[in-house]
């Protein structure tokens, strides 16, 4: 057991290595013997007899190929002695070893690295034949386990190791530290694999353990967890919060949010600032989408703490609707409430009674239009709903001009203003611009909205913090107040088309929406309701059935309680109740724990696996010895070198061929039949639109005669374009404007027979995904040369050129798809250009191993198929151009030939 | 031997022989036949004698040209070529069968395409030939047996020294041996004593690979003989060279001393040469005699 000229190998065998004494008698051996003869038969043998030469001295071996000899013996005789590198980390002492290994969920992002140290501290302990026990630091799930394991042999304890998984819940120190001291074995000396992360008795844990000898610890330099931190709702936007030991590392977080099937909606990554503890992120997803998520994965760390479960509280939101007219409130196309119910219906859970019967179920938001509160019982039980974060939106109208209550969020003046109409000089008025503190902003205005009437805000001087939305002479429209946790939010017209055309018109449903999504969501369960573990988290973060230490959780509990054996993170409550514990919610910060006093200090990465060289050693000595024995074979003349050399020859001109028709393709775009795709210039739109182009040429290479070849990105103010049929071409709102070259070039190959297929990829059932991107597209229409275009109908050439088509989603549908005017009869009828917002290239996307990337919206295998089809049709279309269209004539030109 | 291994043998056979027969039919063609005119009608080339048809006669060896001068039918003849009996003899031993890297083919089967084209001669001059050292030995004179003596010879495996000590040989006959004669002298000098003895005269004709002749190994060698001499470990081939090159030396002047006392020809063929210039070397050494 000694160390080797320093180097970190022992020998297990040592012994064996004795035998390396002998090398010298081999080296003469070796010398001395002659090589073989070759045999010959010879007829005139008798001649020779008697010609017995005078030197009979043995040919010499060459020194090299001895020393290759003596090499592979070497070799042999080290790798029989078994050596192992990295072996004697050096423990103190000679007695038993106590391993003491945090557990906890921390550890579960560094757990191969910390069961491979702990294998090979176990290792170097069972060879010298010493004992050990186990320590583990966070509370077992069985009921009544305890912390540590008997003082068993080492080598005993390796199956009890791989077995060993991380547990959801932290670490529990003080309880660790009392069994500490209660433990009655007798150490010389303790290994302690830390997760590095500051836990309350932090420090007396370290002390009892110090007690028991000399500690190393062994702790991962920095700590690498990342936890994800209860997620923040902003402006109706869900903020995702990733937490991390301040300063440890400034690589982004990319943090998944996934909905129950498995589908993965969006991937948002989130930035530490140098030296922060906290990253955030926007999860950039229209309301209706983001309820449908059911957790929220840290991509890099597979732990408990990298899972954040979504329950009802982040998705209902039920909206109470009152009508201070309750008779006519539904009456089509006049009534107070048809509007408001047609908008929200899609959105939210739409609930109708009175004020009363409203408030007794917990609801998100309360729409009044044109209700007065009546003080007294009915204003205390609102005022209270408020102060608890409820959202009132309140429409104004003739009765509550004339009786103004507690619940506005301005004071107004009495009575309204008309504008236009027979006795005014005014006009009706335009909406303005939203100002960007609103949650409305980003959202445009239609030219066509116009208010005829409107009540007036008292203008005080603090009135500009209260407007979200105002006309264009300055006047309020929309405006808001905070009441508690609450918010009071009034429109200053009907919510009927009476004072102005805006409910009428799109932005009316945009605005609700979003309002809505201000909201609080609302837990299913409230009050004291006992709610039983249904699913919960593993060490790994994977939902399965709950260990048998769970007991159940009172509903109002959860948020306060933190996580432990009894109460693992994971899903609470019957199938349609329920709510999650989720193992971030009692983390509010991660900071670094002090290291053990006295304790000599290893860094995690830094404790090399320790590996038997035998393998190695042996499979060298049989290559040296194979290299013995071709060399031997040619000193014997028996090699064939010129056929060696023939084949080697073969070999690299077969590489060399191989490689020269492998650059071909890319050297050469005309060798083939290449779909291509405009470089945006951001990393990830490229990315997906070369995984679905790949995509969709190998499903149109299985299903047609097309033969495409590999997706190339093409740069039109560089590259030639004139060898590519189609060019898919995904609108970015980061892209630059398009230089005067580029636009040369697209124009040119519109003229000349090109198909552009242009995708603002947020349309439809996508739409709010790729905000600007209409905008972007305006502003290229305004410079290229688009032809007067019409919606895509299933009588267009494209929607038959190869299979029947009555839709044609990507990943999301419902937006039109346009194309040319089908009168233009330049370039045969063909369109130059095919304008959408499916977003194609996402639904065809396949990665290597040829699985769709990109879930289509709203889903379903169907929508999938017809993305392809769609794509087929594409590719068709440009390859064949209207040959389907000539097709439909057939029958009027059999008639014109038969007469 | 069974009929199954004897039939086995058979198709080796057929298989191997076209090639040499065919091989010593051209190598044959090569060489001038020469005249031996016994001056009396028989089968021959040459014109002899017109002489009356008579009752028996072939009516197809009627020279109408001859007879259309008178009223008699003449039948040509032609002058008889004695045919003579030549003994063949190959060395058949293990040590025959055998090339060096620098032949291509082995000593015995050069012999035996040499034996071969001087039997085709000798059949085409009108001469028999006899076989001697073959299992079934005898006398054959017709050109179409070519077939027939190479299938005696591929079967031939009695082809010991002592056939020649102990075969019947008529007196003043003619003898053709073929070998390597690499038997020590007196082993030689036996043999052709008692060929003197009868009397015979002929020709030897001793065949040698060229390795043989030159010794051309280099380096560590472990020689083995092929018929049960034992084996030679040399350390240094090259080295021999000269010294084996003058105990070969020896051996051929020795072997041309024996013969010119038993009243023989002798000459040297090597495998690597062609087998005309043999071939012609034989057969003017036959006619000279």
């Amino acid at each position: 057991m000694s160390a080797l000229f320093s180097l970190p190998v022992t020998f297990a065998a040592p012994w064996v290595l004795l035998a390396l004494a002998a090398l010298p008698v081999l080296w003469w051996l070796l010398r001395v013997t002659p090589p073989p003869p070759r045999r010959e038969s010879f007829p005139a043998i008798r001649l020779l007899a008697g010609l017995a030469s005078d030197e009979e001295t043995a040919a010499r071996t060459p020194w090299w190929l001895l020393a290759l000899r003596i090499l592979a013996a070497a070799l042999i005789i080290l790798g029989l002695a078994q050596p192992v590198l990295n072996a004697g980390n050096g423990i103190p002492g000679t007695g038993p070893v106590l391993l003491v290994i945090d557990d906890g969920w921390a550890a579960a992002s560094e757990w191969p690295r910390v069961t491979e140290a702990a294998n090979s501290v176990l290792a170097q302990l069972s060879r010298s034949g010493r004992n050990a026990a186990l320590f583990l630091t966070a509370p077992a799930a069985e009921p009544g386990a305890s912390f540590a394991s008997p003082l068993v042999p080492a080598s005993e304890l390796r199956s009890r190791l791989a077995g060993l998984t991380p547990k959801p819940w932290p670490v529990d120190r003080s309880a660790a530290a009392e069994a500490l001291r209660a433990w009655k074995g007798k150490v010389s000396a303790a290994v302690y694999f830390s997760d590095g992360l500051d836990t309350p008795n932090v420090r007396v844990f370290a002390e009892a353990l110090a007690g028991l000898g000399p500690v190393v610890e062994i702790r991962p330099d920095p700590p690498k967890a990342r936890v994800l931190l209860p997620p923040a709702d902003e402006k109706g936007q869900l903020v995702v919060r990733v937490g991390q030991v301040p300063g440890t590392d400034t690589l982004p977080a990319q943090v998944l949010a996934e909905t129950a099937d498995g589908r993965s909606l969006a991937e948002v990554s989130a930035v530490f600032s140098q030296g922060g503890g906290e990253a955030r992120a926007v999860l950039p997803l229209p309301p209706e989408l983001r309820n449908t998520l059911s957790e929220l994965v840290l991509k890099s760390a597979a732990s408990a703490g990298g899972h954040w479960l979504l329950d009802e509280r982040w998705r209902r939101r039920p909206v109470g609707l009152l009508a201070g007219d309750l008779a006519g409130a539904e009456a089509p196309l006049l009534g107070e409430l048809y509007y408001v119910h047609r908008a929200l219906a899609p959105y939210a859970e739409l609930r109708e009674g009175t004020l009363e019967s409203l408030l007794e179920q917990p609801l998100s938001v309360l729409v009044l239009t044109d209700r007065v509160v009546n003080p007294g019982a009915e204003a205390e039980r609102l005022d209270k709903w408020l102060q608890a974060g409820g959202v009132l939106i309140r429409f104004a109208g003739p009765r509550s001009a004339a009786h103004p209550d507690s619940f506005l969020p301005v004071a107004l003046l009495q009575g309204d203003r008309a504008l236009g109409g027979a006795l005014s000089w005014s006009k009706p008025a335009h909406m303005a611009p939203f100002p960007a503190n609103s949650p409305f902003a980003g959202l445009s205005v239609p030219e066509e909205v116009l208010v005829n009437r409107q009540v007036l805000a008292d203008p005080a001087p603090d009135i500009a913090q209260h407007v979200w939305a105002s006309l264009t002479d300055g006047t309020p429209l929309v405006t808001f107040a905070a009441r508690g946790a609450g918010k009071i939010v009034l429109f200053h017209v009907t919510a009927n088309a009476d004072w102005s055309n805006l409910p009428l018109s799109g932005l009316f449903v945009d605005m609700l929406r979003r309002l809505v999504a201000l909201s609080a969501g609302i837990p299913a369960a409230q009050g004291n309701t006992m709610l039983a573990p249904a699913q919960t988290l593993d060490g790994f973060g994977q939902l399965g059935a709950p260990p048998p230490t769970a007991t159940a959780l009172a509903a109002n509990a959860f948020g306060r309680t933190p996580v432990s054996p009894q109460h693992p993170p994971g899903l609470y409550g019957p199938e349609n109740n329920r709510q999650a514990l989720n193992l971030g919610g009692s983390i509010s910060a991660l900071a670094a724990s002090a290291p053990v006093p006295g304790a000599r200090i290893e860094p995690l990465g830094r404790v090399l696996p320790e590996r038997a060289l035998a393998p190695e050693l042996i499979a060298a000595a049989v290559i040296v010895l194979a290299l013995d024995f071709f060399v031997s074979l040619g000193l014997r003349g028996l090699l064939r070198l010129r056929r060696v050399a023939t084949l080697a020859a073969l070999l690299a001109v077969c590489s060399f061929s191989a490689h020269a028709a492998e650059g071909a393709a890319d050297k050469y775009p005309s060798l083939g039949i290449h779909l291509a795709y405009v470089i945006t210039g951001d990393p990830q739109i490229d990315q997906i639109s070369r995984m679905g182009l790949q995509g969709l040429s190998e499903y149109v290479n299985q299903r047609t005669a097309a033969e495409l070849a590999e997706p190339v990105a093409v740069a039109p103010a560089q590259d030639d374009l004139s060898f590519y049929p189609l060019l898919y071409w995904p609108i970015s709102t980061e892209a630059p404007p398009l230089s005067a070259r580029a636009l040369a070039a697209l124009n040119d190959y519109m003229a000349r027979g090109g198909i552009i297929l242009i995708d603002t990829r947020g349309g439809g059932s996508g739409e709010d995904f790729n905000p600007g991107a209409n905008a972007v597209l305006v502003s290229i229409g305004k410079v290229l040369n688009i032809p007067p275009l019409v919606p895509l109908t299933t009588d267009h050439v494209l929607a038959r050129a190869f299979y029947l088509l009555r839709e044609f989603p990507g990943r999301y549908t419902g937006s039109p798809v346009w194309v040319q005017r089908d009168q233009d009869r330049a370039n045969d009828s063909v369109s130059p250009v095919i304008i959408g917002a499916n977003d194609w290239a996402a639904a065809w996307a396949v990665d290597s191993e040829g699985r769709n990337v990109y879930a289509v919206i709203p889903g379903g295998a169907r929508q999938r198929l017809l993305a392809y089809r769609f794509g087929v049709n594409l590719v068709m279309y440009a390859l064949t151009g209207n040959y389907k269209g000539d097709q439909v004539h057939i029958p009027a030109i059999l008639e014109r030939l038969g007469q | 031997m069974t009929s199954f291994q004897a039939a086995r043998r058979a198709e080796a056979l057929a298989a191997t022989f076209p090639p040499l027969l065919v091989a010593a039919q051209r190598v044959a063609a090569t060489v001038l036949q020469g005249v031996h005119g016994r001056r009396r009608p028989g089968s021959g080339d040459a014109f002899w004698q017109f002489r009356p048809f008579v009752q028996g006669d072939l009516t197809s060896r009627i020279d109408w040209r001859q007879s259309a001068k008178s009223d008699r039918a003449y039948v040509r003849e032609r002058e008889w070529a004695a045919a003579q009996t030549v003994f063949l003899w190959r060395d058949a031993s293990a040590s025959m069968r055998w090339h060096s890297p620098l032949a291509q083919e082995e000593k015995r089967t050069r012999a035996e395409l040499l034996l071969l084209a001087l039997a085709a001669l000798l059949h085409r001059g009108g001469e028999r030939v006899q076989l001697l050292g073959v299992a079934r030995p005898r006398q054959v004179s017709a050109a179409g047996s070519l077939e027939w003596l190479a299938e005696l010879l591929a079967e031939g495996v009695a082809g010991e020294d002592n056939v020649l000590l102990s075969a019947p040989l008529p007196r003043h006959a003619r003898v053709v041996l073929i070998g390597d004669f690499l038997a020590p002298l007196e082993e030689i000098k036996t043999v052709l004593t008692r060929l003197a003895g009868i009397p015979v005269t002929g020709h030897v004709l001793q065949v040698l690979d060229p390795a043989e002749m030159l010794l051309p190994y280099e380096g560590r060698v472990q020689f083995v003989g092929l018929e049960r001499e034992g084996e030679m470990l040399v350390s240094r081939a090259e080295h021999l060279r000269e010294a084996y090159q003058r105990r070969l030396r020896a051996q051929i002047d020795g072997l041309a001393e024996l013969c010119a006392a038993a009243q023989m020809t002798v000459s040297v063929h090597r495998t690597s040469e062609p087998p005309q210039a043999a071939l012609l070397g034989l057969y003017m050494a036959l006619a000279g005699q």
